[in-house]
């Protein structure tokens, strides 16, 4: 069965939409991987100051699209902090700012990054995760999606590249195509969360648990699936 | 000058800014409070001027008045130059919630958790709706810590007079003070699961003001065994989708607290 050109034309615009945030996250990832490796390469351990070197990079990709963008240390990786992530987003002028913000996990149960999605499917070997849409309130107390990859440095994972989209600036890229389809259609992440839709029935955030009726096929090489009804 | 601007003028003093102290006294209550239950820990580094402005919703002049009074008030340090900031200083008296109930009218208490109750009701039922395997997976990491950290707690709750046996006493027990974060946590977590960033963000709210008082209840011993079990029903019904009994048993576990403060506030 051939499938409508809307249905292809809408999983294309995702995965179109993601892979432009996760070229940004590769040049993240690469520039980080290169900082820690020349600091390697000098004979010592990396410090938090070190990755300061990624400022400018990290505050010129914040955009239309990504409103925070960073590396964030595996624990242990530094030599001056157990727990460190250099990550600049939009301020609420619409100036880049670096988050500021002391990790250290005794002093605050938030701190433990290494449980959040964004953080263990890198960890576990992921090259592309995306996270969300969730409610942040580890960085930014917004409603954003994640997408992460894996930073090596030596074939070892030393932490995590990272971008935030805020989830209505999704919804805004994807809807338009969405609306295309002649039919209710929404994009799923892969646990079943609600990504974006054509439909009041079901919202951004809602949980899909799979329905007799839908159908549901993947977009791109991405873990997402865009849902159809009838 | 005639009638018309004098009419202006009166204008003028109605739009007049509201008095500073009030958040002054907002922003210092808060962050006191934070730092007398071992929330923020002896030695931390607040954040800079500018973010924790940002973050509390005042002007940097507010904020700057703010620390200026914990600083009187022993409760930070600021560090000039590099390295330099805002450190917190683990005061030498605990936490005192008959100081902090007694400016409280009965029908103030009462209104505080209300507002609490129905936020955290409505988060809760929306996060029985919306909850996948990893936000219930969350929520029972949190319980598994707090079970934890709950065995090892209670050494010095309640007891603030003729504690002053010494400064690992000043923020209540280590445990006490984790496993208020855990409890914070947890709630944050039922906040998020529910997918809107305005519950979460007023339950963080919710929790600076009326979560001291709160906790100050759940560290009595005697309240202990309830409150787990609260908890724990809490995340039952939000994995079950019991969207209705999530929300019944989130608004009860606040009218609880409060029924305590209540008649605690009628003892002073």
């Amino acid at each position: 069965m051939s499938e409508p050109s809307a249905v292809g034309a809408a999983a294309a615009r995702v995965g179109a939409t993601l892979d432009g945030v996760f070229a940004t996250v590769a040049r993240v990832r690469d520039a980080s991987a290169r900082c820690l490796g020349e600091v390697r390469g000098a004979g010592r351990a990396p410090v938090s100051a070190d990755l300061a070197a990624l400022g400018p990079l990290l505050s010129a990709h914040l955009g239309p699209l990504v409103c925070g963008l960073g590396f964030i240390a595996a624990p242990g990786l530094l030599a001056d902090a157990a727990w460190y992530l250099e990550w600049w987003q939009t301020g609420p002028g619409g100036a880049p700012s670096r988050l500021l913000r002391d990790l250290n996990p005794e002093s605050s149960a938030l701190y433990d990054y290494t449980g959040w999605e964004w953080f263990t499917g890198p960890a576990s070997g992921a090259e592309k995760t995306v996270c969300g849409p969730y409610v942040d309130y580890f960085c930014s107390d917004e409603y954003v999606l994640t997408l992460s990859a894996p930073v090596r440095v030596g074939g070892a994972f030393a932490g995590v590249a990272a971008a935030d989209v805020f989830a209505r600036t999704f919804e805004n890229e994807i809807v338009p195509a969405l609306r295309e389809i002649p039919a209710p259609a929404f994009v799923v992440n892969a646990p079943g969360r609600v990504m974006a839709s054509n439909t009041a029935r079901w919202t951004p955030g809602a949980a899909y648990r799979g329905r007799p009726g839908f159908a549901a096929r993947p977009c791109g090489d991405l873990s997402l699936s865009l849902v159809t009804a009838g | 000058m005639d009638s018309a601007d004098s009419a202006d003028s009166a204008r003028l003093v109605v739009f007049a800014p509201v008095d500073n102290t009030a958040r002054v006294h907002a922003v210092v209550r808060r962050l006191a409070d934070a730092i007398a239950l071992g929330l923020l820990a002896d030695g931390e580094q607040l954040p800079s001027e500018a973010e924790l402005a940002g973050r509390l919703g005042v002007s940097t002049v507010t904020l700057r008045e703010a620390l200026m009074a914990l600083r009187q008030q022993g409760l930070i340090e600021t560090r000039r130059g590099r390295g330099g900031g805002s450190f917190v200083q683990a005061p030498a008296r605990p936490f005192d919630l008959d100081e902090r109930l007694l400016p409280l009218t009965l029908e103030e208490l009462r209104d505080l958790g209300d507002h609490y109750a129905a936020i955290a009701g409505a988060a809760a039922r929306l996060a029985a709706l919306r909850s996948l395997p990893g936000d219930v997976e969350r929520l029972r990491r949190s319980l598994e810590e707090m079970a934890e950290a709950g065995s090892g707690a209670g050494s010095v709750a309640g007891s603030g007079a003729g504690s002053d046996a010494g400064s690992d006493a000043g923020s209540g027990s280590g445990s006490d003070a984790g496993l208020r974060r855990l409890d914070g946590r947890f709630h944050l977590e039922v906040a998020a699961a529910s997918q809107s960033a305005r519950l979460t963000r007023e339950e963080i709210r919710l929790q600076a003001d009326i979560g001291p008082l709160i906790w100050a209840v759940h560290d009595d011993p005697a309240h202990r065994g309830r409150v787990r079990a609260e908890h724990a029903e809490i995340a039952r019904a939000i994995e079950a989708g019991d969207d209705v009994r999530a929300r019944d048993v989130a608004e009860s576990h606040v009218a609880n607290a409060v029924e305590h403060l209540l008649e605690r506030r009628l003892t002073l």
